[in-house]
């Protein structure tokens, strides 16, 4: 306690002020610095601005076509390299989509054949009343289907990915849009806007309807 | 010697100290074994380095990665999208510096940084346990060896912020304002909470100031005129606006350890009603108290512990404890049981409050056979044990 009124005598009175005054000026500074950041403009759009929920990052992973790749945790080694923003997990259940958009990208190697299909396995997350889990999937921004998951079985949804799509590319983004997406709230904070569980994809050469296995396709619409 | 004569005693003889320094020497020691056997009941061939290992759980791993590698720019590599923003520096630094010094693996260092904070901060509380033996022995009993002795001796902040807390409280005591406003600085270098020392430190100078006679309206000019008192004032957000410093020239934003909760699915909301949704979370079965509620009764023994703490008139350390409580409550009631269980003044007092003849013993009894079954459940990932 002395030593530290001996900064009120008057020997050591400027220079305790001075000191005050440099440190309020040095806080001042760093507060103005803090309300005027200087940011990626990926980093302010979900960060600060909060335009997405899907914070982009630049992953880009590798696959082969024709490839299923599990979205469980027994395929996380393959699947999370194609994570790029808008999942968690990987759960037992697949990698549960957060958010209103969820990203997956592919690296295209060589051009691709002419005509791709797309196959991925789907679930709702769902809660009692919540009701349907709509899905609109785009690829490199050209809206390829869209689905609404009611039963919680997972199901495989199909499309076809347009050549215009692929056209001049060397990246597939498959984006996942969630209209609905189970809200977050005081009442259930940690669902995290989730809407769907991802359980595999593979993307492939051919018509959806010539692929082994596969399913007719989901109301294919293009923009 | 019985403890009830020593209890009146100040510690100027060599006895009395080496029992201070024995007694939480002892639960140290108790507490490691209690630990263990807790972890070897759910894993009976693991080694001693597995216990080790499994110390560190949930964000110790977010400590050690910076220790080991600091903090990320953005976008960040790896293809990573959730910096470690939110996880303040002055934990980190210091076990990077331990670790670097002595040569250890990071989350040895990391338990260790931890291990003497907690002894020394139970060392340090004796002032504040009003130096009544029982009290000292229960409180070092519930850092040491308590049922949530598993959080100071972890790889998280808990041992540090107990010892900084410590050492706040411990000067405003003695109206030691610079030395409390330094201790703050270190302690908002620790957890953002921290920084809230500050309102206990200007509480505790209006306080003081009114006890000398002073009046409310003359209190800023007093302040003004006592630059030691500015000083201590100015000083307290010193750590926080480092931090802030720092993230500015790292990621580019000095909110950053705020903005980035957002990728932890973090939503505000409004404290009452989070604490509500958590005590109507009953149990489907049975009568045993789900995590939830077992998290929304840590709020109000919290709050119930900062009443008595106002009631003391111990006004500062209730406006800084009741900060501490209700501002994480903001968004949600996780770790809130880890939050409360390292608030100094409330445990402190609430020593004091089981510290009487009766409840003396069956309460060390108690603290210790609970630390065996809350350890195994939080080896076992109990939810409101995260």
């Amino acid at each position: 306690m002395r030593s530290s009124r001996k900064l009120s005598t008057p020997r050591w009175r400027l220079p305790a002020y001075g000191l005050v005054a440099a440190l309020a000026a040095a806080e001042a500074t760093i507060l103005w610095l803090a309300l005027h950041p200087r940011v990626h403009p990926d980093y302010r759009a979900f960060y600060i601005d909060r335009t997405t929920t899907c914070l982009n990052k630049e992953v880009v992973g590798t696959y082969r076509l024709g490839e299923t790749v599990s979205f469980r945790p027994d395929g996380a080694k393959r699947s999370n390299p194609l994570k790029v923003c808008g999942w968690t997990g990987a759960a037992g259940n697949g990698t549960h989509s957060r958010g209103h958009t969820s990203i997956l990208r592919i690296a295209l190697a060589d051009p691709p054949p002419e005509g791709l299909t797309g196959t991925v396995e789907l679930a709702p997350v769902t809660r009692p009343g919540a009701g349907d889990r709509q899905v609109l999937i785009s690829v490199n921004d050209v809206e390829v289907t869209r689905v609404t998951l009611a039963a919680p079985e997972p199901r495989n949804v199909v499309f076809e990915i347009p050549d215009f799509a692929v056209e001049g590319s060397d990246r597939l983004d498959i984006r996942f849009d969630y209209p609905n997406p189970l809200p977050t709230g005081p009442m259930a904070s940690n669902t995290n806007d989730r809407a769907i569980k991802l359980l595999s994809l593979r993307v492939a050469p051919g018509m959806a309807d010539q692929l082994v296995g596969s399913r007719p396709r989901n109301g294919m619409s293009l923009r | 010697m019985s403890i009830t004569g020593m209890a009146v005693r100040r510690p100027q003889d060599r006895s009395l100290t080496l029992v201070l320094v024995c007694i939480p020497l002892l639960f140290l020691a108790s507490g490691v074994a209690i630990r263990y056997l807790a972890f070897a009941a759910g894993a009976p061939d693991a080694s001693f380095g597995d216990y080790v290992s499994a110390m560190c759980r949930w964000d110790c791993g977010w400590y050690l990665g910076l220790a080991e590698h600091g903090y990320e720019p953005f976008p960040m590599p790896e293809g990573r999208n959730v910096g470690s923003w939110g996880f303040f520096p002055l934990f980190p630094a210091v076990v990077a510096v331990v670790r670097n010094a002595l040569d250890l693996p990071t989350l040895h260092a990391a338990l260790l940084v931890s291990a003497i904070c907690s002894y020394a901060s139970c060392l340090l509380a004796w002032p504040l346990l009003e130096r009544n033996l029982r009290a000292y022995v229960l409180y070092s009993a519930f850092v040491l060896s308590g049922p949530f002795s598993f959080h100071n001796m972890s790889g998280l902040t808990e041992g540090l912020m107990l010892l900084l807390m410590t050492v706040v409280f411990v000067a405003l005591r003695r109206s030691a304002w610079l030395s409390a406003g330094l201790a703050t600085a270190l302690l908002s270098a620790t957890r953002l909470v921290g920084v809230f020392a500050v309102l206990a430190l200007v509480v505790d100078m209006y306080h003081r100031h009114r006890s000398q006679g002073g009046t409310p309206s003359s209190f800023l000019r007093h302040v003004l005129a006592r630059p030691d008192l500015l000083l201590a004032i100015v000083i307290s957000p010193v750590g926080l606006f480092s931090y802030m410093l720092l993230l500015y020239l790292t990621v580019g934003d000095g909110l950053a350890f705020g903005h980035v909760q957002r990728a932890f699915g973090r939503v505000l909301g409004n404290p009452a009603m989070y604490l509500w949704n958590n005590l109507a979370n009953t149990p489907q079965t049975g009568w045993w108290p789900t995590a939830h509620q077992w998290s929304g009764l840590a709020v109000i023994t919290g709050l119930g512990l900062c009443a008595v703490l106002a009631f003391r008139r111990q006004y500062g350390a209730a406006i800084f404890c009741i900060v501490c409580i209700v501002l994480p409550i903001t968004s949600g009631l996780a770790s809130i049981v880890r939050y409360v269980a390292a608030l100094v003044p409330l445990t402190t007092t609430l020593m004091m409050l089981l510290a009487g003849r009766v409840l003396f013993v069956p309460s060390l009894l108690v603290l210790l056979w609970a630390s065996y079954f809350v350890t195994r459940a939080w080896f076992g990932g109990f939810l409101a044990l995260v």
